[in-house]
């Protein structure tokens, strides 16, 4: 897996702004939504695929998160809830009222059984994902800003052995999460991800957008976008911070201004050599970061700012649901550099299973 | 009364008066400007107002040629001429003629220039050293109108008058129009949508025909301007139709472009290095056309021989600046429809401005010796006269730094701060004086048509701390530090009076200050303080009159 | 307290003392003022919303169009009438407010919109426009008032701009406050004492008499008239200091620095203060619209709901004019960095209160937001509409030199349909 092997193969354009996505490498299947309200299949062994809109009466507003389970797909919106669909009928199966404010990001369990959701209500909320039944709702993050504006909670993410939890919110807060329990065992502080400009425009941007869990469970990885002089724009340095988050130690500390904005999300390379980290200000950026010194590995950008990404299993293609399009990108697999990718078999099949899901 | 010019010249003979060629000119033109207006006010059976007593012309004519008022010295080194042979006019004459070639003048024709050009909205240091070095060699108007408009053009380059045009290059319309109005006192912003509804000279053409001459300047990247070798405004008018005028002046005399000998090819070469320079302040200079639009309309402006825009807008801005009020009034409503109050004078003192080679100290010194110009106010019992008969003087708001150093002085120790007759160290002195009055002049406005006082104004002048403590200080530089050294209550009354007001208490203006005073006998610095403040905070002050 | 406020004691007093200053200053310049004596006792606060508040995230909201955003509508008070969801307060309190939507005034650019909005018409060089305050200043103030005329609140650095009185004079300048919350210069300095003050300004007229009676000049008239007004807008300090309030009062407000400030207007409108501006400033979400909206939709929901109750409470919002105003509106178009750009051709302002008819909407854009299709109005338009809810007449002229102008721009006609 070469980051700098990284590739645009294919743009696929749009009206509308695709927020959220998954892809199925083997059967070539991706679906995507976003901010028409609807949910979209292509076809990807089509060299024009035509989009394939799911049935029924689901989101009212934006779509912003997508997760799937097995022959379903969970998406939340805007609108505040939850809709299930099945893929092969593509219909609406099921929907709830999940959040009383807007929802912004799902994401599921490593064994599928559990969905979390997090709103602008400030809840992370716990559902079984099969029965769609509320299991837990978990209450930390404060409901202002600590200048008395709403605020916002953007991230959730669980780690792969299933026992954590960490959601992230738009002052820099980040509350983890015991899964069993659903007790809070810690919380990290990332505070210049929120910028509070009170002399020239009075308000705030930012906020914690991404989350994501190394591959050991051991760490914890955190994107936004650093402190911005004009806040009329995303223009400040795309941010990561990664934590020992049991002892609280920062030990990365990374910006970067030559491709700027915000991280929207965060991929860990299965054998923790690089993390991936996409997002983007008016255009989009993937930028890959050394794991282990944090050093820029590589660097590559799009027209249309990157909401999310799928990463195939082997690692050799992601999909990009950006501003106005959709893209496919390719990476080579060819172990070129034997330090690098040093990772034992059983790993790699571990890291295929949680690609596909 | 006109007295034949051999006469005087046998009277300065026998007088040992120095003869000045420029004096006796001034003069003539002084009673040429008293025969108009005078004609007129006899034909509307008006008696205007007496002229005024010396020790008001001293300060009248201190603050309108030197930018401030006299300090005590001055005033009494004026009046003490009282004692010897020169009458009252010969007195004024002599008065006009070393505040005119004072260091005072071109400063205080920096700062009106300052507020005419660019409101003052100009900081940079280069553009007002320029202007002053301009007035201080009372460089002709039609020179600096030269080396303000065509910068590229003129024998020095000097850069500094660009100053002028870069900072309205990105408003085609205020360039236009601020020239129009500042240079040649015609403001056609009305005509820009149609041909003006109120006034029937000025068409749509005349708009769009004054901005042709201006489109195709622009500035490079390191500074520098130039002209485009193409490019002409158009307009639609009221019916519709598209409509390119060219380049035509006020007066309607139209200049024919020439066709561009040039390939297509060659051409877009020229406009990319153009865009070139525009972009890179390493590039080379652009390449210049030879025909250039502004260039002509400085030719075309400078030219006219029949209508005088340029000669006419001087002549009546001085003079407005100087009477009150322009002899065609409003000052940027010089059209057929609005005609001058004296236009035979206007007329006269423009060709004057012209042979002189725009000499503004000339015109400015003919003016202040005319009778007009010393008259007195109107008596506010008497019923009210038509401003435009100049029959009675009227007061004028000082300007910010005509302001802002006149309360530097009248604040200063009268014996130290004595003015012109340390010629010496005059200069060196009124340089600090500029500089330290740049402060508080920042704070006050221009005073325009209709001029106001905003109570900002008057709560920034009661009660603000800092400039209580700068004017009203008690250390022995200053006038309350020298008026605490005085015994007795009468001296410190016409002390500050002579200091603030310039001129001597009545009864009843003494006693209030001595009764101020006696009810604050254990505190005297304070009431000192406040006497003084008092008549720093009046209008008579605040005015010229 | 409040029920002694200015107008009832000037009505006890008589106004016969304001006519001779009046004539003093005034009739000189503008022959016509003489008729306009009696000031009608209304007053105006505008709530300037810097940077220009989208109209789709407020008052035209339209959601489910590809350019509608993720928020959704709500029902309001009024029946078939919809604002966006981030107005949940304002949404039951639009009985006495009149939505405009349809307000297409070109012009998208923040300085020569201010410009524009802040003055009814556009830029001419070589005549300086009032800005609405004076206008409004000049015709709804008291010519030897001890409040001041024309309070302007702008804390933000960014697109501050002060508005000027232009042609109308310096008297009518407003009192600009940016950092302090209290306008400079109107505490007694502790180099004097008070009854110094006092008296060292009865000297000063003393010393001014001479020369003020000796003409009739304008300019000398408004010297006078300036500094006979400062002892009484020293006075006027306490108007600005909140914490004369009960606490409740501050709390309803909010912790917000805009709701502080509406609370500064509402004293300063309840002691006869004609004009008061609160900017909030700065809505110019190029990034990120929705998440600001959020923010800052919030803020004026509390604050401006706040505002009409406590107004309506005090039987003030009779006669008071509240309103929402901006440079211009935002782009439907949605960009990449989620942000709306600047947009002039289709957008919204509000009118609250005094001569309003409530529950209205006026005009009408298309499903996407892009163009106005009913309704069409201009910034003229809109001040002929203030002027007209205010009792002024549009077409009322002053004159400069020997030029007339309008108040309101010509060609401009009052909104009919929200006049009471």
């Amino acid at each position: 897996m070469i980051p700098a092997t990284l590739k645009k193969t294919n743009e696929w354009k749009s009206s509308d702004i695709v927020f959220c996505l998954k892809h199925v490498a083997e059967t070539q299947r991706l679906w995507f939504a976003g901010s028409d309200f609807s949910v979209y299949q292509y076809d990807l062994s089509i060299e024009k695929p035509e989009r394939q809109p799911f049935e029924g009466e689901g989101h009212t507003s934006y779509v912003t998160g997508m997760v799937r389970q097995d022959n379903t797909l969970i998406t939340c919106g805007y609108d505040g809830q939850l809709c299930w669909w099945n893929i092969d009928e593509r219909r609406l199966t099921r929907k709830i009222a999940a959040h009383e404010r807007w929802a912004r990001a799902i994401t599921k369990s490593p064994d599928g059984s559990k969905l979390y959701s997090v709103a602008d209500d400030m809840l992370c909320k716990v559902w079984d994902a099969s029965t769609g039944e509320l299991l837990e709702s978990l209450q930390e993050h404060a409901l202002q800003t600590p200048n008395h504006y709403p605020s916002m909670l953007y991230a959730v993410a669980a780690s792969p052995d299933g026992k954590w939890l960490a959601t992230g919110d738009r002052i820099g807060h980040t509350a983890i999460w015991n899964t069993d329990s659903f007790e809070k065992i810690a919380e990290l502080e990332t505070p210049i991800m929120y910028t509070w400009d009170p002399r020239a425009r009075r308000h705030s941007i930012g906020g914690i957008r991404s989350l994501a869990f190394s591959p050991d469970s051991n760490e914890l990885a955190i994107g936004g976008i650093g402190k911005i002089g004009n806040i009329d724009h995303l223009g400040g340095p795309a941010r990561l911070e990664v934590f020992d988050w049991r002892s609280g130690t920062q030990r990365l500390e990374i910006e970067d201004n030559k491709k700027k904005g915000l991280i929207e999300q965060i991929v860990w390379s299965p054998g923790k050599e690089w993390i991936l980290t996409a997002g983007g200000d008016n255009n989009g950026f993937l930028t890959f970061y050394n794991a282990e010194t944090g050093d820029l590995l590589h660097q590559d950008g799009q027209n249309g700012h990157i909401h999310e990404i799928s990463v195939g299993p082997n690692f050799d293609e992601l999909f990009v649901a950006a501003h106005e399009r959709l893209t496919k990108w390719t990476m080579k697999t060819e172990q070129q550099n034997p330090d690098i990718n040093e990772t034992p078999k059983e790993d790699s099949k571990a890291s295929k299973k949680a690609a596909q899901n | 009364m006109r007295i034949p010019v051999i006469l005087t010249v046998t009277l300065s003979i026998l007088l040992g008066v120095p003869i000045r060629a420029k004096a006796t000119d001034a003069e003539t033109l002084a009673d040429r400007i008293d025969h108009h207006i005078d004609a007129r006010l006899q034909t509307e059976g008006v008696a205007p107002a007496p002229i005024v007593a010396d020790e008001s012309f001293l300060r009248r004519v201190t603050l309108d040629l030197a930018g401030r008022i006299p300090t005590p010295a001055e005033r009494t080194n004026f009046l003490a001429q009282q004692q010897n042979e020169a009458d009252s006019p010969t007195r004024r004459r002599q008065l006009v003629e070393q505040l005119i070639n004072s260091p005072d003048y071109a400063y205080h024709a920096r700062n009106q220039l300052d507020i005419l050009l660019l409101l003052r909205s100009e900081h940079n240091t280069s553009w007002r050293e320029y202007l002053l070095e301009a007035t201080s060699e009372n460089r002709g108007w039609d020179q600096m109108f030269r080396e303000i408009f065509q910068p590229e053009d003129t024998l020095t380059s000097d850069v500094r008058p660009i100053s002028y045009l870069k900072k309205q290059l990105n408003d085609l319309d205020a360039l236009t129009n601020g020239a129009s109005v500042k240079w040649l006192g015609v403001n056609i912003a009305c005509a820009k949508c149609h041909d003006h509804p109120l006034v029937d000279d000025w068409t749509q053409d005349h708009y769009y025909g004054m901005t042709s001459f201006f489109k195709r300047t622009f500035r490079t990247k390191k500074g520098f301007l130039s002209e485009r070798f193409e490019g002409l405004p158009k307009y639609t008018d009221v019916y519709g139709d598209e409509q390119q005028p060219g380049l035509m002046f006020l007066t309607g005399e139209k200049v024919d472009i020439p066709a561009l000998d040039m390939e297509e090819e060659a051409l877009k070469k020229l406009q990319e290095a153009i865009k070139k320079s525009e972009k890179d302040d390493k590039s080379d200079p652009p390449p210049r056309p030879e025909f250039r639009p502004r260039s002509k309309f400085v030719e075309l402006a400078l030219g006219d021989n029949e209508y005088r825009f340029f000669a006419k807008n001087l002549v009546n801005r001085i003079w407005a600046r100087l009477l009150g009020r322009g002899l065609v009034h409003p000052l940027d409503q010089m059209h057929s429809q609005n005609p001058a109050s004296h236009p035979e004078l206007l007329e006269e003192l423009a060709e004057a401005v012209v042979e002189s080679g725009y000499d503004v100290r000339h015109l400015t010194q003919a003016i202040v010796l005319s009778k007009v110009y010393a008259r007195g106010a109107s008596d506010s019992a008497a019923p009210p006269i038509a401003p435009d008969l100049f029959a009675v003087s009227l007061p004028r708001p000082l300007a910010p730094r005509q302001l802002s150093l006149s309360l530097r002085i009248a604040g200063q120790n009268p014996e130290k701060m004595q003015g012109r007759v340390n010629e010496d160290s005059w200069v060196a002195e009124r340089e600090k004086l500029e500089k330290a009055s740049e402060g508080n002049a920042k704070k006050l406005l221009i005073p325009t048509e209709g001029f106001q006082v905003a109570v900002t104004e008057a709560l920034w002048f009661s009660n603000n701390l800092s400039l209580q403590k700068d004017l009203l200080s008690t250390s022995n530089d200053r006038l309350v530090g020298y008026l605490k050294t005085l015994e007795a209550d009468d001296e410190v009354v016409s002390a500050a009076f002579a200091s603030v007001l310039n001129r001597t208490p009545d009864a009843a203006e003494t006693s209030a200050i001595k009764k101020y005073l006696a009810e604050r006998q254990e505190r005297r610095d304070d009431a000192l303080k406040q006497v003084v403040w008092a008549l720093l905070a009046t209008p008579e002050f605040r005015f010229n009159h | 307290m409040n029920l002694l406020n200015r107008r009832s004691m000037l009505k006890a007093a008589g106004t016969t003392a304001a006519a001779s200053n009046m004539a003093a200053v005034e009739l000189l310049s503008q022959p016509a003022m003489a008729a306009e004596l009696a000031r009608n006792g209304k007053n105006v606060i505008l709530l300037w919303l810097a940077g220009g508040a989208s109209q789709l995230e407020t008052w035209d909201p339209k959601p489910g169009q590809p350019t509608g955003g993720p928020f959704a509508k709500i029902q309001t008070s009024i029946p078939g009438v919809e604002i966006s969801e981030l107005l949940p307060k304002m949404s039951t309190r639009l009985d006495e407010t009149a939505i405009i939507r349809s307000l297409n005034t070109k012009i998208a650019d923040h300085g020569q919109g201010y410009f524009l909005m802040d003055r009814g018409r556009r830029a001419e060089p070589d005549i300086e426009f009032p800005h609405l305050g004076a206008i409004l200043a000049h015709e709804l103030g008291q010519i030897d008032s001890k409040v001041p005329d024309y309070v302007s609140m702008y804390t933000s650095t960014e697109g501050r701009r002060q508005g000027s009185a232009g042609f109308l004079g310096a008297r009518y300048n407003p009192m600009f406050l940016t950092d302090k919350m209290i306008p400079e210069d109107i505490q007694l300095p502790e180099s004097i004492s008070d009854a110094d003050h006092r008296d060292r300004a009865a000297l000063r007229k003393t010393l001014s008499h001479r020369f003020a009676t000796s003409t009739k000049h304008a300019g000398v008239g408004s010297h006078e008239n300036a500094y006979e007004r400062v002892r009484g807008l020293m006075a006027s300090d306490y108007l600005f200091d909140v914490d004369r309030e009960p606490t409740a009062m501050r709390d309803v407000y909010g912790p917000t620095q805009f709701g502080q400030q509406c609370l500064v207007a509402r004293r300063l409108v309840e002691a006869g203060v004609p004009f008061v501006k609160v900017a909030r400033a700065w809505w110019d979400s190029h990034g990120q619209n929705f998440e600001t909206h959020r923010e800052l939709c919030a803020d004026l929901d509390h604050c401006m709901s706040t505002l009409l109750d406590d107004l309506k409470q005090r039987g003030l919002l009779e006669t008071t004019l509240v309103i929402t105003l901006g440079e211009f509106g935002r782009t439907p178009k949605i960009n990449g960095s989620l942000g709306r750009d600047h947009f002039a051709n289709a957008w919204s302002c509000t009118l609250s209160g005094c001569g309003i008819r409530g529950g209205t909407v006026f005009g009408k854009t298309d499903p996407d937001g892009q163009t106005v299709t009913e309704g069409e109005m201009n910034a003229g338009d809109l001040f002929a509409t203030i002027f007209s809810a205010l009792g002024i007449s549009p077409d009322k002229e002053y004159m400069v030199g020997s030029r007339p102008i309008p108040i309101a721009d010509f060609g401009s006609e009052p909104c009919t349909e929200v006049l009471s």
